[in-house]
């Protein structure tokens, strides 16, 4: 029954061609079905289309860097607490193919992203001599005229970040109840000064990609309602300056606190 | 000459249907086979274009704007009239058709206006179809009001912005045409001049305003929907690129210009401010609701309004109209502004005003409710004189806002010459001497929608139309000609600027051929014009080339046929020697300075006839029979 | 009142362009801005200079055919205000006020300040329309249609194609523009039988136009003379997205 109902939805949505011809062509002029597929493969490739995929993966990003931050404000807990979570989360079966997906929205992210930006500038080919703000009720803010530099400033970043947590530049440590001595992995890394100074600065980026960018993201998936749209414009700010304002605190504290202490 | 309006016969409410069902069809599959040129984009001619391309006629549609959208209908604010009788209020198509004849003082074509009439109720169905958001009430229904005094409620309206709305869904309907490849558009292009082959149009010569090059155009018809001509006066409401050129280079070619001194005043714009003045901005009539028309009592009287006590005050309107008060007819309250201005009791910097005060009206009401009545014309107000009617009163003077007189039509909307279709206030056909308000809408899209579609047909089919090129002796004529009047004008090469011999001429007929004209005023404009016309070509700064964008050039065009057609304007004037409607004779009013036609001399319809720059033109007259509304003598006491 | 004004002057379509000075003497605060133009023009004519293009028509805010920047900003520095209804007393005296065409891929420069905006048209042309044919349409009453409804239609509705939002987008986007034709007729019970084909091909031909994204930055809001809101760009979203899932096939 219900495999039957879905295939005669299917079925309604591509009505015959002589139907699609007489019902589309006063639209679409003589080009109807040729351009009704090409719409099909033009979905994620129009503008509003790669709104939706920046939009959705922006958000996912968000939601990973929520849940990120979370598992790694169990530091404060002590090595053997952090450690114990670390090592749960990477006995996880199901890691693998959480990290692939994660990746792959990353990529999908930076792609959709960079590919936006490079037509966005070539739609103004002449820059004006004189730009600013018109004010209120523009959301421009510096954060949002430099989503592509946070944005690439992430992506390198990452790279130093996963290098330096994930292997350590090759320096692993154990841990006697099983697992990476992570934590001391992250106190090694924030050891060193610069190495501080470089996530400090970084967090502040984050920050500013998501001072824009989580209210963006609702905007960009369509969801706006009065009601919803006054909260969430000022929500999207707190939230990036409490993650940002978390991760900084984690690196400060390994560097002043526990990197002392041990 | 003859002029036949080819009135069907039978009684008025049934010669268009007869009409209909008497013209000649095209067959369906041939309307292909036939090009056809519209000139204009506004009500008239959007409507037109999209439904001829909507049967199947090969359509060109031509406007001097960079889009069709922003001809000047847009900017209509008050509403459109229509016979609905929605509101239960006594409405009909023939009290609407009554109306319309008395409003245009008598001297309009009855069954002209009894179609339009008609026309009316079927025009508000098509744009509801279309998307127009007319206003509604709270149980869904379209909601009316009364307009320009009116007795019953019969404007239908969206916000203050139905002349852009109705542009826009005629707009819309003529994109999809261009869509279908029915109607092909051509922005930016100036028509020059009218091509007729055997005496019959058949083309168009336009200059490309992008690239300046001289175009020619051929098609089996030509209809012009290319508005008035109030941009004469210099300053007006009319929007600045609006121009006779169109009409009166048809004229040129033969076709008769009627009723041209019918101008319409409206009485309620925001004053000028200084000679830099390069329009002026209407004020819906609305706001005389409410607002109550007053000047000092003293002469030269010049205290602030708010230190002039109540007793010194003269409500004027109020004082010689007891019954009517500030709702007077728009000539009747223009006029009298102008007398107080003439009185020497005219306010503000310039004399040349009077205040419009709400202080009763926001006591009695309240500033809320005013807000919510006026609030975006308060605020327009503010914005432009920089001062706040909420504290001080409106400082208000009429302008020339609309144009009865155009091209002569007959009842199949065709000029005297064949093949020529006027439509919209580029013809003369329906306001007689005056015009309501809420009805220049209404007609234009009448035209388009729903009466060229009938009777080009029925010409097409009636008429042998061989084929003819562009390379035709007759286009390459016309072209050669326009081509020489853009070579002379640059040749020119003088020192006075075109705005300042445009704002020389718009003077000349404010105080000349305005709102009160009298025999010498309109001899002394008479002779004032050669003359500047002469200083013009004399004299006249045109710079820059013509093979691009040169908006000096164009604006030269248009003014230099502003001072042939100025011409034509003082002399209808001058030998219409009775006042009806916009166009008062001071030696022709009753005793109580009312207009006062005389119906035994000049009930017809003037129809002039070019014969030369500077010679005398020719009069036609088309007698007017009144079988329906028999005239009377209005008062508003 | 004196200024001094730096105006964008280009001869023609291919021609390169630059910021001229033209200092400006005797303006009077009442005048408008393109009134106070038009007094610097009167100087050029008199010269016998080639006079400053630039667009207008109706004067009167609703046209849309205005489109000057003026110190970075489409339609200036009012808020809801066309250039046309911007006036002098808005200014300092001596200051420096630079004034530059609309600038966008899609809306080349013909000359001076003046752009070409036929892509709008294209736009509209896609499908920003009912395909209703004269004739055919039943009593205007016969749909009923809230006054809620209608209301919101007409915000929409009151878009006056300037292209302001085009121009003050970082983007170049014409996401306001669409989206305020889209709503309307998305709203409207007379603009269902079309409604996700419509939008459809509307945002196909402005991708093919060389308009840009969006990133939500809301400028065009901003500087819409008419102040239509970015939530219609979230409707326009919505639309598509339905109309993707095959919605009314
Ligand atoms: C401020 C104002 C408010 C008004 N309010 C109302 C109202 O509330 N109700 C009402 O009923 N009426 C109103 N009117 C009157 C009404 O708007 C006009 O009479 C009507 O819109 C005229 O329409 P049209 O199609 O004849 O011409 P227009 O809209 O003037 O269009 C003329 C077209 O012709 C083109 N054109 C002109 N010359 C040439 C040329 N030489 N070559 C090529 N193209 C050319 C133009 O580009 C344009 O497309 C108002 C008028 C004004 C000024
Ligand atoms: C953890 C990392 C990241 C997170 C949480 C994140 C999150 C987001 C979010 C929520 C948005 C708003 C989406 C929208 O407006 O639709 C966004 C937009 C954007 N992101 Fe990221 N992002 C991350 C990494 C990156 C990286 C590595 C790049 C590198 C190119 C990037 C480039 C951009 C750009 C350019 C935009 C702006 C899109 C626009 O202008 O609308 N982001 N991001
Ligand atoms: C002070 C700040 C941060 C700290 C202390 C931190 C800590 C960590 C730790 C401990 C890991 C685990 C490594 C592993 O399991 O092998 C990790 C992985 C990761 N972090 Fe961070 N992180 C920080 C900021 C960020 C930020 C801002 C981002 C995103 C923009 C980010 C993205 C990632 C990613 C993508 C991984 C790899 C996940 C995986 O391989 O499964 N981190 N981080
Ligand atoms: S949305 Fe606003 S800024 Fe954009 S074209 Fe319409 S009126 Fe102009
Ligand atoms: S300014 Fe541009 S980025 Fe989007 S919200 Fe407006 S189109
Ligand atoms: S000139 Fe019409 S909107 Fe400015």
């Amino acid at each position: 029954m219900l495999i039957g109902n879905a295939q005669t939805r299917q079925g309604d949505r591509r009505p015959p061609e002589g139907n699609v011809g007489t019902a589309v062509a006063p639209m679409l002029g003589a080009k109807v079905n040729s351009s009704l597929m090409a719409t099909r493969t033009r979905i994620f490739s129009s503008s509003v289309g790669t709104k939706l995929l920046i939009g959705v993966t922006g958000v996912f990003l968000f939601i990973y860097l929520l849940i990120h931050i979370a598992g790694n404000l169990v530091v404060f807990l002590g090595p053997a607490a952090f450690n114990k979570y670390a090592f749960t989360l990477e006995g996880n079966p199901l890691l693998p193919i959480i990290e692939l997906l994660l990746l792959s929205v990353f990529l999908v992210h930076i792609y959709k992203t960079v590919r936006m930006f490079l037509g966005n500038q070539s739609a103004r080919p002449v820059a004006y001599a004189k730009k600013k703000s018109a004010g209120s009720p523009s959301r421009k803010t510096f954060a949002s005229s430099t989503m592509i530099v946070s944005g690439l400033w992430l992506l390198v970043f990452l790279l130093i970040h996963v290098k330096a947590f994930h292997d350590g530049w090759g320096q692993q440590y154990e841990w006697p109840a099983g697992g990476r001595d992570l934590y001391r992995q992250e106190i090694e890394t924030f050891s060193n000064p610069l190495m501080v100074v470089f996530y400090v600065i970084s967090m502040v980026v984050v920050g500013s990609h998501l001072w824009h960018g989580i209210s963006s993201a609702f905007q960009s998936l369509g969801a706006d309602k009065p009601a919803w749209t006054r909260f969430i414009l000022p929500a999207g700010k707190v939230i990036a300056v409490l993650i940002a304002s978390a991760f900084i605190v984690i690196a400060l504290w390994a560097h002043f606190v526990a990197g002392v202490r041990s | 000459m003859k002029l036949d309006a080819r009135v069907p016969a039978g009684p008025i409410a049934e010669k268009w249907d007869r009409h209909k069902f008497q013209m000649k069809l095209v067959n369906p599959a041939n309307k292909r086979k036939y090009n056809v040129i519209v000139v204009g984009t506004g009500l008239a001619g959007a409507s037109a274009a999209a439904s001829l391309g909507e049967l199947g006629y090969n359509v060109q549609n031509f406007c001097i704007q960079d889009s069709p959208r922003r001809a000047h209908s847009i900017a209509a604010q008050g509403g459109i009239n229509a016979a609905k009788n929605y509101q239960n209020d006594g409405d009909s198509i023939y009290r609407l058709f009554y109306d319309t004849v008395k409003g245009g003082d008598y001297r309009s074509r009855e069954a002209n206006v009894y179609r339009l009439a008609q026309l009316s109720v079927n025009i508000i169905d098509q744009c509801v179809a279309q998307g127009v958001p007319f206003a509604r009430e709270y149980g869904g229904l379209l909601d009316n009001r009364s307009f320009g005094g009116a007795q019953v409620s019969r404007t239908f309206y969206a916000r203050g912005q139905t002349g852009q709305q109705l542009l826009i869904g005629a707009y819309q309907s003529l994109m999809r045409q261009v869509h279908e490849k029915k109607v092909k558009l051509f922005a930016r292009r100036e028509m020059l001049d009218l091509v007729l082959v055997d005496g019959k149009a058949r083309g168009i010569i336009v200059r490309n305003l992008t690239t300046g090059a001289i175009e020619r155009y051929v098609a089996d018809a030509v209809i012009l929907a290319t508005g008035g001509y109030g941009t004469a006066y210099y300053l007006s409401t009319n929007a600045v690129n609006s121009n006779v050129t169109a009409a009166w280079r048809a004229h040129k070619r033969g076709a008769l210009f009627a009723n041209p001194c019918y101008t319409q005043i409206h009485p309620t714009c925001i004053p000028v401010s200084g000679d830099h003045q390069s329009k002026l901005t209407l004020m819906s009539e609305s706001l005389r609701n409410d607002g109550r028309v007053w000047v000092p009592k003293k002469k030269g009287d010049t205290r602030p309004p708010e230190q002039i006590p109540e007793d010194e005050r003269d409500y004027y309107l109020e004082r010689k109209y007891p019954s009517f008060g500030n709702l007077v007819p728009r000539d009747v309250a223009s006029r009298n502004a102008k007398q107080m201005a003439d009185d020497g009791r005219g306010v503000g910097e310039t004399g040349l005003a009077v205040y419009l005060d709400f202080k009763d009206a926001i006591q009695r009401i309240g500033p809320e409710t005013i807000k919510e009545k006026y609030g975006n014309l308060f605020q327009m107000y503010q914005k432009i004189t920089d001062e706040d009617p909420y504290k001080v009163p409106m400082r208000i003077y009429p302008a020339i806002h609309y144009t009865m007189g155009g091209l002569w039509v007959d009842y199949n909307l065709m000029s005297n010459v064949p093949g020529l279709h006027v439509l919209g206030e580029a013809n003369f056909s329906d306001h007689g001497a005056n015009r309501l308000g809420a009805s220049a809408l209404m007609q234009g899209l009448a035209d388009g929608y729903f009466v060229i579609p009938y009777t080009l047909g029925d010409y097409l089919a009636s008429n042998a139309l061989p084929k003819v090129t562009t390379d035709h002796d007759a286009f390459k004529e016309a072209a050669d000609n326009a081509q020489k009047q853009i070579n002379t004008l640059l040749a020119v090469k003088g020192k006075k600027t075109i705005r300042h011999i445009h704002r020389e001429l718009g003077r000349i007929l404010w105080d000349n051929v305005g709102m009160a004209r009298t025999e010498a005023s309109l001899n002394d404009a008479l002779k004032k014009i050669p003359t500047l016309r002469e200083e013009f070509w004399q004299n006249v700064s045109v710079p820059g080339t013509q093979d691009n964008l040169n908006q000096s050039l164009e604006y030269a065009g248009r003014v230099a046929d502003y001072l042939e057609f100025a011409e034509l304007l003082a002399r209808d004037a001058l030998e219409r020697r009775e006042s009806c409607g916009g166009h008062f004779r001071e030696e022709s009013q009753t005793p109580d300075g009312e207009a006062l036609r005389d119906d035994e001399h000049f009930s017809y319809v003037a129809a002039w006839e070019f014969k030369g720059v500077g010679r005398a033109p020719e009069l036609h007259k088309e007698p007017l029979e009144f079988d329906e509304v028999h005239p009377s003598q209005r008062s508003y006491k | 009142m004196r200024l001094n004004l730096k105006i964008w002057r280009q001869t023609g379509p291919t021609a390169a362009g630059r910021l001229v000075d033209y200092p400006t003497d005797g303006i009077s605060t009442d005048m408008s801005f393109l009134e106070m133009l038009d007094v610097v023009n009167e100087g050029l004519i008199s010269k016998g200079e080639d006079a400053i293009a630039f667009d207008s028509d109706c004067r009167e805010g609703i046209c849309g055919m205005c489109s000057l920047v003026i110190d970075g900003v489409p339609h200036g520095p009012d808020r809801g205000t066309t250039v046309c209804q911007l006036h002098m007393r808005r200014f300092r005296d001596g200051e420096t006020v630079t004034i530059e065409p609309w600038r966008a891929k899609a809306f080349p420069v013909v000359k001076d300040l003046v752009v070409d905006r036929s892509a709008f048209d294209r736009i509209i042309a896609a499908g920003g329309y009912t395909s209703i044919n004269v004739g055919g349409a039943q009593d205007g009453n016969a749909i009923l249609i809230p006054k809620d409804v209608s209301d919101a239609a007409m915000d929409s509705a009151a878009c006056i194609g300037c292209g302001a939002c085009v121009a003050a987008c970082k983007n170049a986007s014409a996401h306001l523009f669409m989206s305020a034709k889209i709503s309307q007729l998305a709203l409207l019970p007379q603009g269902q039988q079309e409604r996700y084909r419509r939008v459809t091909a509307m945002i196909d031909q402005a991708d093919g136009e060389g308009f840009g994204s969006c990133s939500n930055e809301g400028e065009c809001e901003a500087v819409c003379p008419k102040e239509i809101p970015i939530s219609n760009i979230a409707r326009m979203t919505r639309e598509y997205v339905k109309a993707q899932l095959g919605a009314g096939k």
